[in-house]
């Protein structure tokens, strides 16, 4: 068990440059996606309507709500493409086999009486979950962009005040996963981890 | 139709300015001045091929009378409401089209009607499930015969507030020229006498007070009020 702990421990700091990459961009892309989403937010604040609470501008990209839409509706290839990219990467890889919370951490989270393990299992399992946030960010995105092409894609999210707040929601989720992610990958690699992965 | 009151237009501008001259705020000041006709320009006409791509003449699927939601249409105007008599009323129908015609209120209303449940969806994030009734533009085409080479629909308003859509879009079996809101006559803050109603374009395409429908072989400058000033010309849904 040690020998093996010993082994990932040398192991951390080299990480494949694709994935560097994938996590560079998508990092980048998704503070212009919040940004501007937050700009076009402002128009009509998806909580309280015209009468809602505002974000202050520093926190806003586009100027205005046209601007907010530009940046927004550029970005969002960007996004996208990357995460599809990645997707195929995973596939490709075969990442998806190893790299990803799987059955055995799921097993070691109820049942291991190793700590390191634990921590590992979670960490895994917190990135892994992100997965599906980032998707259903896309999803009640193009839900809201075109809802009467893709009209049954709108229609699985209810109605239109749901169909906000859920795309909205993906921003606290982003922004906590964010912190829990950081704290996380500096419990199972410390900083050499974190670095490794920017870097 | 209209997006800010020109109060809160003037205060954005006014912020706009504030955000260039603080020089501390890059990513504001990036956003507002340098990146945003750039960025729109650089991925707009890929946006617009895949909206043209995602058009189809098919309807979109309609919602039920008990789903109308009368409250959350909010009235938005970029000047106010323009005071228009309903009997002086008159459409002109011109442009490159066979039969240029004109229409009194009646006249339209004498046409088949076509009502519509659809949700109306505003630029600015909001929406509201919405009656429609009125003549589909497709019928009043049929009318005039516009020629081969037209391409294009403009709207002029009473107001002053004009629009461009393309002519598939225009075409389209839901997109109609409406006199009646929830079952009721349009009333003058919706748009009365007539106003533009479909639901593949967002609220700013559907033109209030309606009073000039033309065929165009060709867009001109004038795109449209909002479109002039940076919000996106196809704005398809």
């Amino acid at each position: 068990m040690t020998a093996t702990a010993a082994k990932r421990k040398a192991k951390l700091p080299s990480q494949a440059t694709m994935a560097k990459t994938f996590h560079w961009v998508n990092i980048i892309a998704l503070l212009l996606m919040m940004a501007s989403g937050l700009q076009i937010y402002n128009a009509n604040p998806v909580f309280g309507g015209r009468a809602g609470w505002d974000f202050p501008e520093v926190f806003l990209l586009g100027g205005w709500l046209a601007g907010g839409r530009a940046w927004h509706f550029a970005i969002m290839w960007v996004y996208s493409l990357n995460l599809l990219a990645y997707g195929i990467f995973v596939f490709v890889t075969q990442r998806w086999q190893h790299r990803f919370a799987s059955s055995g951490d799921l097993k070691a989270l109820r049942a291991s009486q190793n700590e390191k393990r634990k921590t590992f299992a979670k960490h895994r399992l917190v990135y892994t979950l992100i997965v599906p946030v980032l998707l259903l960010a896309i999803a009640s995105g193009l839900a809201m962009y075109k809802p009467a092409q893709l009209h049954w894609l709108a229609a699985m999210f209810g109605n239109w005040q749901t169909l906000r707040t859920v795309h909205f929601l993906t921003v606290p989720i982003v922004l906590a996963f964010t912190l829990i992610h950081s704290i996380m990958a500096l419990k199972v690699g410390n900083l050499r981890l974190v670095k490794s992965m920017f870097f | 139709m209209g997006l800010f009151l020109p109060q809160s237009i003037s205060r954005r501008r006014l912020l706009l300015g504030a955000g260039l001259s603080g020089a501390g705020l890059l990513l504001n000041g990036c956003g507002t001045s340098l990146g945003v006709r750039q960025v729109g320009n650089l991925t707009e006409p890929l946006n617009q091929a895949i909206e043209k791509l995602l058009l189809s003449q098919n309807a979109v699927p309609e919602f039920s009378a008990s789903a109308i939601e009368p409250d959350k249409l909010l009235i938005n105007s970029f000047n106010g409401t323009p005071d228009l008599d309903p009997a002086q009323f008159r459409l002109v129908v011109d442009g490159e089209v066979n039969q240029p015609m004109d229409f009194s209120l009646a006249d339209l209303q004498s046409l088949p009607q076509k009502d519509m449940v659809i949700r109306h969806v505003c630029v600015e994030g909001w929406a509201a499930i919405v009656q429609w009734g009125g003549v589909p533009l497709q019928a009043l085409a049929k009318l005039v015969q516009p020629k081969p080479e037209a391409r294009y629909v403009f709207f002029t308003s009473a107001d002053g507030y004009y629009e461009s859509w393309d002519l598939a879009s225009s075409l389209h079996p839901q997109t109609l020229m409406v006199y009646q809101k929830n079952g009721q006559p349009l009333s003058p803050q919706n748009g009365a006498p007539l106003r533009l109603a479909s639901p593949i374009k967002l609220g700013y395409k559907q033109s209030k007070w309606v009073t000039q429908i033309t065929f165009m072989n060709e867009l001109t400058p004038r795109l449209g009020y909002w479109e002039d000033r940076g919000y996106e010309w196809f704005a398809g849904l």
